[in-house]
């Protein structure tokens, strides 16, 4: 069932298919690389300031706890205090822009190419999360908008309910994703994977 | 064990590096005593049984130092917070 991680390297992201069991799948995985990426740090005794201008200029509340504030064109998520990540997929500009508009307010630096974007969703995705992650992801717990700065499987990953709807979002590092990958795909064979690319 | 962050929320254990004694000061290097009193500051600890103060570091979270007190001999932790406030005052 899971023959494709005895033959992938293990440098390598696993093609585009269906894997484990036959079927409607369980869990439907895409990754996406056009996202663009921006960490976002408040300057010292900026944060007010900073939250001002967030506001004003791309209408969102910057949150002092790790929540997400926006939606796919342009989402901020709380992931340290004074720490945000910024993410966009329809501004490859993200960071000059932030940089030109929030100077002297934070410090930020591009993220575009230092991570894999997984969106997990699936009738069964809870049971694949609750594998690896060691945080509770009861509906009732981890809500919509709640952000967690984690690990899955020992992997480093941010990870984000984006709504209502029971799916997640999971930023891994770049070279950490193949590893994050055979860690979908070993725990969710049983529920049937559909895995597609985007970007 | 699970250590209730105050950014991040109750979290495995395992998300946290151990750094130890947070009753501990750096002494000055420049006093005329600094040789003894930085022998205790580095190889000296008590060893208490019960509530104790240390640092943990949220390496896999939100990677903010954290003061954790804890009974030694249940684990329970009495309490945590932030070894400093963020840059952003109250962003």
């Amino acid at each position: 069932m899971t023959h494709i991680l005895d033959t992938l390297p293990l440098t390598r992201l696993p093609a585009p298919g269906s894997y484990g069991r036959t079927g409607a799948p369980g869990v439907t995985v895409a990754l996406r690389e056009d996202v663009a990426a921006a960490t976002l740090v408040a300057r010292r005794g900026a944060g007010v300031r900073l939250a001002d201008v967030v506001q004003a200029r791309f209408g969102l509340t910057l949150s002092d706890g790790p929540r997400m504030a926006g939606d796919d064109a342009l989402a901020v998520l709380g992931t340290g205090p004074g720490r945000w990540l910024t993410l966009a997929q329809t501004r490859p500009g993200l960071a000059a822009e932030l940089a030109s508009t929030l100077d002297g307010l934070a410090a930020v630096t591009d993220q575009s190419d230092a991570n894999i974007l997984f969106e997990i969703n699936g009738p069964r995705v809870l049971d694949l999360l609750a594998k690896g992650a060691t945080i509770d992801l009861d509906p009732e717990v981890f809500r919509p908008g709640d952000v967690a700065v984690t690990a899955i499987a020992h992997v480093g990953v941010t990870l984000w309910r984006p709504g209502e709807e029971i799916a997640y979002r999971a930023l891994v590092a770049r070279s950490f994703a193949p590893a994050f990958a055979r860690f979908l795909i070993a725990g969710g064979a049983e529920y049937g994977i559909g895995w597609s690319r985007r970007g | 064990m699970r250590i209730p962050c105050p950014y991040c929320g109750a979290r495995d254990a395992h998300e946290f590096a151990y750094l130890g004694d947070a009753t501990v000061t750096r002494p000055d290097p420049a006093a005329p005593d600094a040789e003894d009193t930085f022998f205790d500051y580095v190889y000296l600890r008590d060893n208490p049984a019960g509530p104790h103060s240390e640092w943990w570091y949220h390496a896999s979270g939100c990677r903010q130092w954290v003061r954790v007190a804890r009974d030694t001999r249940t684990h329970a932790i009495l309490g945590t917070e932030l070894a400093r406030k963020p840059a952003g005052d109250a962003a």
